[in-house]
């Protein structure tokens, strides 16, 4: 059967649209901040036959592989293991990829007796019984991360599971807002079924069918035609993490890409194998990654569907940090895969220098202080937070200055005024952390400073990635500088870390922050003068690095000089 | 004697003006907007319609001079002075990102370049313990800066000076000590919220349209007064309520959005006039598509809102824009039909308009299938080009391989569509059921398409009311004068008391009264509503709940926790929960004219001519008849079709049409009808 362009294009419309309320729905009704105003989650409604027909465009790390839980599902058990009132939820970090804490909901849709689809959806949770509270950051096999949970039937024809819901909340050190927003992807499968059945009822199985696929072949040839006009070429690109968060030498990842035609292949072989701390990932969360940065520099923007990905091919040898197996921790996988989404861009850069950027400050620079807070009798306090950093330079443009990391969602810092109210710390100062950028022709941005004044004694944990490979420049640009946490004891002493569990810091204790600046683009003597001086007026750059970066010499009254300029440029050349 | 209420909505091209009259029908009335000196545009308005200005006993305009001073980038340089340490949270603006797949992403530009961002040492703390007395000597260089490149306009943000005020009123005794002609913004005072950014981006946003609204107030005022109309001038409030001009000179930001809230505020008054609790308020033009949503007879509003990316903390009818509109173009991507979201805006416009566009756009769509008629548009004065709209449409339909008709049909189903889905998402994210409303068609475009987005939403009925062109202007006569106040109140309700609670209201309200006063509205006039800012320990945002006089404080819970499960589908009575902010608004009550708030038809059968309209693939003569000479009573089953000035309604082959007693055109399932 063939269906007309304008019901194609109605229905193709509805697949996203469906995608959206089943978003809308979840952030709805979610119990905690990090889905309805982080927006740490992911919908997807999915075909019999597991192929995507519309994704909301959620949390990036999310992208593309909701589907494949569903096909793993289906290969292990069959595809008629699915009934009607069924709801499932899995964790388990070798089948989902990502950490314990983001739990996937499915649930298969039927109409008229036959099933049609699915409704998936994935959300972070904030805890799902680790051995610390959240995620721990010094972990080494996945039993300390959490209770690990298989496909589970969690509703079976339509009836909850009350005994198996139970063993949820029990295993949760906040089991009412765990099994609150079980809930709320519950409610937003439900929303996906409804509409997905009313799209059933209106135009009929054989026309929606006979839509998808001329949907999925439009998709599949708009993908092939970006990555065809690629040069055909084998691309290649290698960074490292600092270590594996207890003590390792740094962790190479390396990927070599093949263009051929309207093909491309990311092969990470030569990686590093699976490591003792957390930083490990399942392939599929992996193949998601890869997949995050192709779809950052192909048909960008357009919602992704079951003909999206067909020209990419991700491999990777068995046992790595990006294909980990039983028992590898994987509670800090995001670290791994941002510097495999930006080594995906530093090395089609050659091919794409108009798509491509700087490398950004990379991770998400997470501090956590907890103790208990004097104002408050005492009572517990958990502050965790994510710090932004500075993007790359790119062709059309600067990079952005303290913006939040790649992978995360849409964090929003905590306001000072929140972090006082809220928690026994002072902020003493925040801010744009000058010099800090890659230059470039377009510069990076810069990073972020944060001094904390710890005002009750308290434990603080960090995880600051990137200092080995700081945020490269791209195309002739310079690399950005790199993190640092510096902690001012009350004994005097001065620390400085980078990642650490639970060290003690007592009340008087200052602790600044420091993340780095995105790399550049582009020779940094072929930056416009003018630019540089803004720059200097708005303080992103000094007046020293002005000269030392760009050979720009700016006067007291903030005017370039011209002459000593030229000569400065002329012998940097 | 006759006496008139009048409203202006003074948008960039048109001055829409609305009078009612004590003892008549309300008449339209449809002027070109003279920007240099708009008064001129209001005063031609009138001319026509009201004998003698000295009978004009309320005025009440809205206006875009504020929001196109910001969205031209055309407003006062600000300079922004923040405490010692945080001058960055206002560039940093919480470091987001607003889309989320963009390797080039910007921030938002902000108003204020981080050059002119300057910090002074003086610090309060959480509980408003004083850790540093406020500098001083810090303002020196600043004040000196501000004289030598000439600003006009500063804005202060200090932490925590929403709940501790004190170090931004000295700032203001200091600057205008030195510079008493220095227009000064206080966050405290525009916006009574924690979050430093939040706060700081609006109370920039007031210092940056300041200059320019206050200007364009003095100057309506003085011209009307020198065209004897001695009315007091008022203005339309994002809130949804209208103040004097003198009040809105202070708080200028509140008045940003006065025109396209005007058409929400219209459909609370017809809510309540037909006894239709909910309502799905569509305003479509030519580029843009505006929803809003009317619950139980009162304007969907919300605490926070954001104007290209930049944070407002203000009460405001939450107005939603899905970008489509009747200039969306139509377009082929590898064999596939797309629609919009291109638009060609209103230049070169659709191809019909005959200014050079040569892509068919929806308008063209309903042209080119005889739903608009050539002399359609403002009756007549505008003459479409049939013509350019079938070159345009048929040869895209060749390059589809399709017919033309059912191509030009399947432009308006995949807009229609499209439009739907986004309705349907934009209700569902605000916990509400489109089945459950009516339709309220506006604005140019909107009631060509509303049956359509009815039929698509699974709506029953949809409203077309009178004068759809100009619904803003008519919404403006139908709201009271509205004072809004805030006081932030942190505390657990564990530990607070409810007297303290309670007199905590009572000054808000004696603050809105005095307010009210000097509008010159007796006491006896006035009404206050108390509303509580409350969520669950822990969370940021808060649910307004509101609060009667004599709520206890476990009441006031109770209203929390159900506010909560129909916000977000759950709550947790058993987890604590705390107040945030006590607010009050206060109302001064307006009299209006009885009966005449709409104009009823004239009386016998229309006349009516016949047009090849398409619908569902088949050509049908269509009925078309002249809205102002439909009866009160009048029905008919579509297809038909029915023109006036402003807009036209389309009614489909299996919609039924009525006129009710308010002259509003009722569009029903004609099987359904009981």
């Amino acid at each position: 059967m063939k269906v007309d362009q304008i019901t194609t294009e109605i229905i193709r419309n509805a697949f996203v649209s469906i995608a959206q309320d089943m978003n809308a729905t979840l952030i709805r009704s979610a119990f905690t901040p990090v889905i309805y105003e982080g927006k740490d989650c992911s919908v997807a409604l999915i075909d019999a036959d597991g192929e995507v027909l519309g994704q909301s465009l959620g949390l990036p790390l999310f992208l593309g592989n909701l589907e494949i839980c569903v096909k793993l599902i289906a290969e292990e058990h069959g595809w008629d293991y699915f009934k009607e009132g069924d709801v499932f939820y899995m964790n388990d970090s070798y089948m989902t990829g990502t950490h314990l804490n983001d739990a996937t909901v499915i649930m298969p849709i039927f109409w008229r007796g036959e099933r049609i689809g699915f409704a998936a959806s994935r959300a972070h949770w904030l805890d799902v019984g680790a051995k610390d509270p959240g995620t721990p950051v010094d972990s080494f096999e996945i039993y300390q991360e959490g209770v690990r949970w298989g496909p589970t039937r969690m509703h079976d024809g339509g009836v909850p599971r009350d005994d198996v819901i139970d063993l949820l909340r029990r295993n949760s050190r906040f089991g009412e807002s765990t099994v609150g927003d079980f809930n709320a992807q519950v409610a937003a499968a439900k929303t996906g079924e409804q509409r997905l059945k009313a799209l059933y009822d209106r135009f009929g199985a054989e026309t929606v069918d006979a839509a998808k696929e001329a949907i999925f072949e439009q998709t599949e040839a708009n993908e092939r035609a970006a990555v065809a006009a690629l040069p055909d070429g084998e691309y290649e690109a290698e960074g490292f993490l600092d270590n594996d968060g207890l003590g390792s030498d740094p962790l190479p990842v390396k990927l070599r890409i093949a263009v051929a035609g309207d093909s491309m292949t990311i092969d990470l072989e030569g990686s590093a194998p699976q490591a003792r701390g957390p930083v490990n990932c399942g392939f599929t969360q992996t193949v998601a990654a890869a997949r995050v940065a192709y779809k950052l520099l192909i048909c960008s923007g357009v919602s992704p569907n079951g003909g999206s990905f067909r020209p990419l091919t991700v491999k990777s040898p068995p046992k790595t940090i990006f294909s980990a197996e039983e028992p590898a921790a994987c509670g800090w996988y995001f670290s791994s895969l941002g510097l495999l989404i930006d080594l995906v861009i530093r090395a089609l850069a050659p091919a794409m220098p108009n798509e491509t950027a700087g490398a950004h400050y990379g991770d998400s620079m997470v501090i956590t202080l907890a103790g208990h807070d004097p104002r408050f009798d005492d009572q517990y306090y958990l502050m965790i937070e994510p710090t932004t950093g500075g993007w790359g330079g790119f062709a059309g443009g600067d990079g952005e200055s303290s913006l939040i990391n790649n992978v995360n969602g849409s964090f929003k810092d905590l306001p000072i005024e929140i972090f006082e109210s809220k928690y026994p710390l002072r902020i003493l100062s925040y801010g744009i952390r000058e010099d800090s950028a890659g230059p470039g022709r377009h510069r990076g941005g810069n990073g972020t400073y944060r001094e904390y004044l710890v005002e009750a004694d308290s434990s603080l944990f960090l995880w600051f990635e990137r200092s080995v490979t700081t945020a490269w420049g791209v195309c002739g640009g310079e690399a950005g500088a790199g993190p640092n946490v510096i902690v001012e004891h009350v004994d005097g002493r001065r620390e400085e870390y980078l990642k650490i569990a639970d060290v003690a810091v007592k009340r008087g204790t200052v602790i600044r922050s420091l993340t780095g600046g995105g790399g550049g683009y582009g020779e940094p003597l072929e930056r416009d003068p003018a630019a540089v001086r803004e720059d200097v007026i708005d303080g992103y750059v000094s007046t020293a690095a002005a000269e030392e970066q760009y050979g720009v010499h700016i006067t007291a009254d903030l005017e370039i000089d011209a002459a000593q300029t030229a000569a400065a440029r002329a012998a940097k050349t | 004697m006759t006496t008139y209420r009048v409203s202006a909505d003074i948008g960039g091209t048109f001055t829409d003006i609305v009078v009612e009259s004590s003892d008549a029908p309300a008449v339209i009335g449809k002027v070109a907007t003279t920007p240099a000196n708009p008064a001129e545009g209001v005063v031609n308005g009138i001319a026509g319609l009201v004998p003698d200005a000295k009978d004009i006993e309320f005025f009440v305009h809205g206006t875009t001079v504020g929001l196109n001073a910001f969205l031209e980038r055309k407003g006062e340089r600000v300079l922004l002075i923040a405490t010692a340490g945080a001058g960055d949270a206002y560039t940093i603006a919480r470091g987001n990102r607003q889309t989320l797949y963009e390797l080039h992403y910007s921030k938002p530009k902000q108003l204020v370049p981080r050059r002119d961002v300057h910090e002074v040492r003086g610090r309060l703390l959480w509980d408003g313990t004083e850790a540093e007395p406020l500098n001083a000597e810090d303002f020196a260089p600043i004040v000196e800066k501000i004289r030598a490149e000439n600003i006009r306009a500063v804005a202060v943000c200090f932490l925590h000076a929403f709940a501790y005020p004190r170090h931004e009123l000295q700032a203001r005794d200091i600057i205008a000590a030195a510079l008493p002609d220095v227009s000064v913004s206080l966050s405290h005072e525009i916006a009574r919220e924690w979050r430093e950014y939040e706060r700081a981006s609006s109370a920039v946003m007031n210092a940056y349209v300041a200059p320019v609204v206050q200007r364009y107030l003095e100057n309506l005022e003085t011209e009307l007064r020198g065209r004897s109309m001695p009315a007091t001038v008022h203005i339309m409030q994002s809130s949804g309520g209208v103040t004097t001009a003198e009040r809105a000179r202070q708080t200028p930001v509140y008045s940003l959005l006065s025109g396209p809230v005007g058409g929400t505020i219209a459909g609370t008054a017809i809510s309540r006039i037909s006894d239709r609790g909910n309502l799905l308020c569509v305003d479509m033009g030519g580029t843009s598509f505006d929803l809003s949503l009317v619950i139980d007879s009162k304007a969907n509003t919300t605490l926070e809102t954001e104007l290209e990316g930049l944070p407002l903390l203000m009460s405001i009818v939450d107005i939603q824009t899905i970008g489509t509109g009747g200039g969306s173009i139509a377009w082929l991507e590898n064999g596939a039909v797309r629609v919009g979201p291109h638009s060609a805006g209103s230049q070169p416009g659709p191809a019909c308009y005959g200014r050079g566009g040569t892509e068919p756009t929806v308008t063209d769509a309903n042209l080119y299938l005889g739903r608009l008629g050539a002399r359609s548009l403002l009756a007549g004065a505008m003459e479409l080009d049939e013509k350019a709209a079938a070159t345009a449409i048929e040869a895209l339909a060749e390059r589809a391989g399709m017919d033309p008709i059912p191509f030009a049909e399947g432009i308006l189903a995949i807009s229609n569509a499209a439009m739907a889905d986004a309705m349907r998402t934009i209700t569902v994210s605000q916990g509400v059921d489109p089945r459950e409303f009516a339709l309220v068609a506006f604005g140019g475009a909107g009631p060509m398409a509303a049956v359509f987005l009815a039929e698509e939403l699974d709506i029953r009925e949809v409203l077309i009311p009178p004068f759809p062109g100009t619904l803003s202007a008519w919404g403006m006569l139908q709201t009271d004068l509205r004072q809004d106040l805030t006081s932030s109140f942190f505390q657990p309700v564990a530990t607070a008391d409810l007297p303290g609670i309670v007199s905590r209201y009572e000054e808000l309200e004696e603050d809105g009264r005095r307010a009210l006063r000097e509008q010159g509205v007796a006491d006896d006039r006035m009404s206050m509503q108390r509303t509580a800012d409350m969520r669950y320990v822990g969370q940021e945002y808060t649910i307004n709940v509101a609060v009667v006089a004599d709520d206890d404080i476990d009441t006031m819970v109770e209203n929390f926790h159900a506010a909560h499960e129909r916000r977000y589908g759950h709550c947790n009575t058993a987890a604590p929960v705390e107040f945030v902010n006590l607010r009050v608004a206060a109302f001064g009550h307006l009299d209006k004219y009885d009966g005449s708030a709409m104009a009823p038809g004239t009386a016998g059968e229309p006349a009516g001519s016949e047009r090849k309209a398409v619908f569902a693939g088949e050509r049908h003569d269509t009925r078309v008849v002249v809205r102002e000479q439909l009866p009160v009573g009048f029905a008919a089953d579509g297809p038909l079709i029915v023109e006036e000035q402003s807009a036209t309604t389309v009614v489909p082959p299996g919609w039924h049409l009525r006129v009710d007693e308010l002259a509003c055109l009722i569009v029903t399932h004609s099987e359904p009808e009981a």
